[in-house]
């Protein structure tokens, strides 16, 4: 178990190297500079070029590659070139919350109410529950999110006035982004957990749990949901990071002092700073997720040893 | 197996309350919208507003509070309200006497002597002082601590370029501090705008202990700011907007009507709809897919900015030798259309380069004293086209470059469809992104292309200065003409205003007959805005909106 970690972690380690380097070498393509376009080309070529200097900017690119992940190395990621005299580290800490929270309450959400109905459309195979329960996955999966948002935020907020429309002020102003948020999770669990159980209520063990007698709650409980839940485990990872990790479209729609939009901002003014940092937390916070979630097997499904076969 | 779900249900529970705690609810606002938000919809509807409090909307992050770097128009949009300079903007763009409280001109136009204001005060109450105005130019423009903003200053102030390129001390720069209410600031040239200069962010003053003791802090949060404006910041978050008080040590408090302003980020247009149909945004942009739901609305009115969009013609690139086909393509297209059909968000067509409300002299705009230089003629254009094909001997390629941006993009598809129709020609579109484009404009590598320039300041001088000489960094195009030339450089050194302004009105003639340029549209915008909502001035340059004399009654 000590040397399956040991291994894992050095193999993060050089994930996130690689990761580094290519996004610093691919970003550095980028046309442009981090700086105001229209005031610098009021400048003349010497001007740009102290300015340039003054930020390191005009040394040969292998040599700021290599002061990059020096500071790195020393847990500096730099000051931010758009939001002027904020370290990278900072503001990550400052707009994750938000974003989080918000990953978080749609994971949880999702999950439950996926799981229940993926459950109950299994149990009532081919009634109208589980084509009504399938419908809802259906659309789920195919209507996009931020038409869904934009629907909710003008009769839930606006129509009825039953929630905000917009903005981060109390409690209430995250439950309809994690309304719109949770929906494709629901959908995707929901029909994911029914294929399962169809295929787990087939089994043998089914038939033996029911002949010992155990009540209905019994057999779901410990013998159907627990089967079926391993491959539903698979994907939680990639849900996970990329609900917890913030989503550009709903926290502009609801105006959520979020993460997500600060990615994509960082790219388009050439902030490269802010670009490098969020592009390591990101591959960071993944590949951690996809190590609990090789853990995590080993505790819902006892046939998996993580450790190897050797043993 | 009860015990195994507490504990993990508890360890949720604690999970989610953590994160409730990290994501910053601004709990005094919550309360306060979350009780009165019933009772203050009802009262909005009976009898406007009952509260003397504005809310507005920023279109994105506020990326920088601290005046002498900043450079984007949300940070100024702040600034604006809790800063002043010597001077500030009238609604008709006219300086009016801010922090000080008259000047006096030399007889040449080069050195203007400023009387500060009595009673002037930060807002910790400390007194405004000359010094202030000093160290903050200086700051401004010292090589350390400047932004890309400094040639606003070292532009016009002597000395100043030569310190700001670290050649020369500050003592050089001529800034002198009589006393606490005298300041006198030589010029390079004259100029007749200086004023409008001082209302300008980069002008604004700096209290030398304060910014000292915060250091590296400075601007950072709302109590790392001394203000001296129509109000103080009372909370600051990038991603979420700032609200101000009324500023209870301001000169002019009287004035002063609003008690608190709320200025927020919402990043999504059709949220802000949202917001302002909700009455919980007083004002809003709107998108031009939304101006047509909205033309006939009593609330709904537009604004033009002094931003003109052009072809910028590059002469020195084939077949533009050849002025037949140049002016070919100055005058195959109409920019009536462009603006009504294609763009529909309030922008005005364009028949001349400067843009309207521009000053001109004596209270007469640049625009109504110069009319109309430019007339599309699709009949001439074809006519011109074809003499210019026969004068080559073979129908030249054209290439028009744009950036990837909806509006360019739609632009370029107008002017392709426009040069099918009325030249029958088909011309390639090379579209890059915005610095991209740039780029290849600063490397004169483009055949043409379409340009937007935004003024500066108040003069068509900030425009006409861009074709007068190569040796400026933001010369394109390569059109040379001696006489254009010396009319732009003898207005820049002719302090009569009169004279200075007939120049540059020959000037701007003369660049658009020769068809160097190919005049688009000058930029505007549709909004929405409250009928209680009175005095909110905006201004289609430089730092806007101005708050101090709004009013919700």
């Amino acid at each position: 178990m000590k040397k399956y970690l040991f291994f894992r972690v050095i193999n993060i380690l050089i994930t996130l190297y690689i990761i580094a380097t290519a996004t610093f070498f691919l970003m550095k393509q980028l046309p442009g500079s981090p700086f105001d376009e229209e005031r610098l080309s009021s400048l003349s070529e010497e001007q740009r070029m102290e300015f340039y200097a003054k930020y390191g900017l005009d040394k040969p690119l292998h040599e700021q590659y290599i002061l990059y992940l020096t500071n790195l190395v020393r847990g500096e990621m730099g000051d931010s070139f758009y939001f002027k005299g904020q370290d990278v580290s900072g503001l990550i800490a400052s707009r994750i919350g938000p974003s989080a929270l918000l990953g978080f309450q749609a994971v949880l959400l999702g999950f439950t109410v996926g799981i229940v109905l993926g459950i109950i459309a299994a149990f009532k195979h081919n009634t109208m529950w589980d084509f009504s329960t399938m419908l809802v996955a259906v659309l789920g999966v195919s209507v996009p999110n931020f038409v869904f948002a934009a629907l909710l935020q003008y009769y839930v907020g606006l129509k009825m006035g039953l929630l905000p429309v917009a903005f981060w002020e109390s409690y209430s102003s995250s439950i309809m982004p994690t309304l719109a948020l949770s929906l494709i999770v629901i959908a995707l669990i929901a029909r994911f957990t029914r294929n399962e159980m169809l295929e787990v209520l087939q089994q043998d063990y089914m038939l033996t749990a029911r002949a010992k007698g155990l009540s209905q709650f019994k057999v779901i409980y410990k013998h159907a949901i627990r089967n079926a839940l391993i491959p539903v485990i698979t994907i939680l990872g990639p849900i996970v990071v990329s609900l917890l990790t913030g989503s550009l479209v709903i926290e502009n729609i609801f105006g959520v002092p979020g993460i997500g939009s600060l990615f994509v901002d960082s790219i388009k003014v050439n902030d490269y700073t802010t670009i490098m940092g969020l592009t390591l937390f990101y591959s960071a916070f993944f590949v951690l997720t996809m190590l609990v979630i090789d853990l995590m097997y080993g505790v819902i499904d006892p046939r998996i040893r993580i450790s190897g076969a050797k043993e | 197996m009860n015990a195994a779900w507490t504990k993990k249900i508890s360890i949720l529970l604690i999970g989610l309350m953590v994160l409730l705690a990290g994501c910053n609810f601004s709990g005094k606002s919550s309360t306060e919208s979350g009780e009165n938000k019933e009772g203050d919809k009802q009262e909005e509807q009976a009898e406007g507003k009952s509260e003397n409090v504005l809310n507005l909307s920023l279109d994105n992050d506020i990326p920088d509070l601290n005046q002498v770097k900043t450079t984007d128009a949300i940070s100024f949009a702040v600034l604006n309200n809790v800063m002043e300079g010597l001077y500030r903007l009238d609604e008709n763009n006219e300086p009016q006497p801010a922090m000080a409280e008259s000047y006096e001109k030399s007889e040449d136009g080069l050195t203007y002597t400023f009387t500060l204001r009595e009673g002037i005060k930060w807002s910790n109450g400390d007194p405004v002082t000359a010094n202030d105005f000093k160290y903050s130019w200086l700051r401004s423009m010292h090589p350390d601590t400047a932004g890309a903003y400094a040639s606003i200053l070292t532009d016009y102030i002597k000395g100043g370029a030569e310190f700001a390129a670290g050649e020369a001390e500050a003592d050089a720069v001529a800034i002198e501090v009589r006393d606490d209410k005298t300041l006198v600031v030589e010029l390079i040239q004259p100029t007749p705008f200086f004023l409008g200069l001082t209302a300008f962010v980069t002008y604004f003053p700096l209290n030398e202990k304060f910014v000292s003791e915060q250091g590296d802090k400075f601007a950072l949060t709302y109590d790392s700011i001394l203000y001296n404006g129509p109000f103080v910041l009372t909370a600051y978050d990038q991603a979420k907007g700032v609200s101000m008080d009324k500023n209870q040590e301001y000169w002019d408090k009287e004035s002063v009507a609003l008690e608190q302003v709320n200025m927020k980020v919402i990043k999504e247009q059709s949220t802000a709809l949202n917001l302002y149909e909700a009455g919980e945004l007083d004002k809003v942009y709107l998108s031009s897919a939304d101006v047509d739901s909205y033309k006939d609305s009593p609330e709904f009115n537009t604004e033009t900015e002094f931003r003109t969009y052009f072809i910028q013609f590059n002469l020195g690139k084939e077949p533009f030798q050849n002025k037949n086909i140049l002016k070919a393509l100055q005058l195959g297209y109409d920019p009536e259309v462009l603006t009504s059909v294609v763009l529909n968000n309030g922008s005005e067509p364009a028949y001349g380069l400067i843009a309207s409300d521009m000053a001109g002299v004596e209270g007469k705009s640049f625009r109504e004293l110069q009319g109309d230089v430019f007339k599309p003629d699709a009949e001439k254009a074809k006519e011109l086209w074809e003499k210019g094909v026969e004068e080559l001997g073979k129908t030249p390629e054209i290439e028009l470059l744009i950036s990837d941006d909806t509006v360019s993009k739609d632009t370029g598809t107008f002017l392709q469809s426009e040069y099918k129709k009325n030249l029958g020609i088909d011309i390639s579109l090379d579209t890059q992104p915005y610095s991209a484009r740039l780029d290849s404009m600063r490397a004169d590598d483009y055949q043409m292309a379409v340009n937007r320039w935004g003024a500066d300041y108040n003069d068509s001088m900030t425009y006409l200065d861009l074709w007068a000489n190569p040796s400026n960094p933001f010369f394109r195009g390569n059109y040379v003409n001696e006489k254009y030339k010396e009319l732009v450089n003898s207005a820049a050194e002719d302090a009569d205003n009169q004279s200075r302004i007939e120049k540059l009105l020959e000037a701007e003639k003369l660049i658009l007959e020769d068809g160097a340029l190919g005049p688009l549209y000058y930029d505007g915008l549709s909004f929405l805005q409250k009928p209680y909502l009175k005095g909110l001035v905006t201004h289609p340059y430089g730092a806007s909106p101005d708050l101090k004399w709004a009013t919700v009654q």
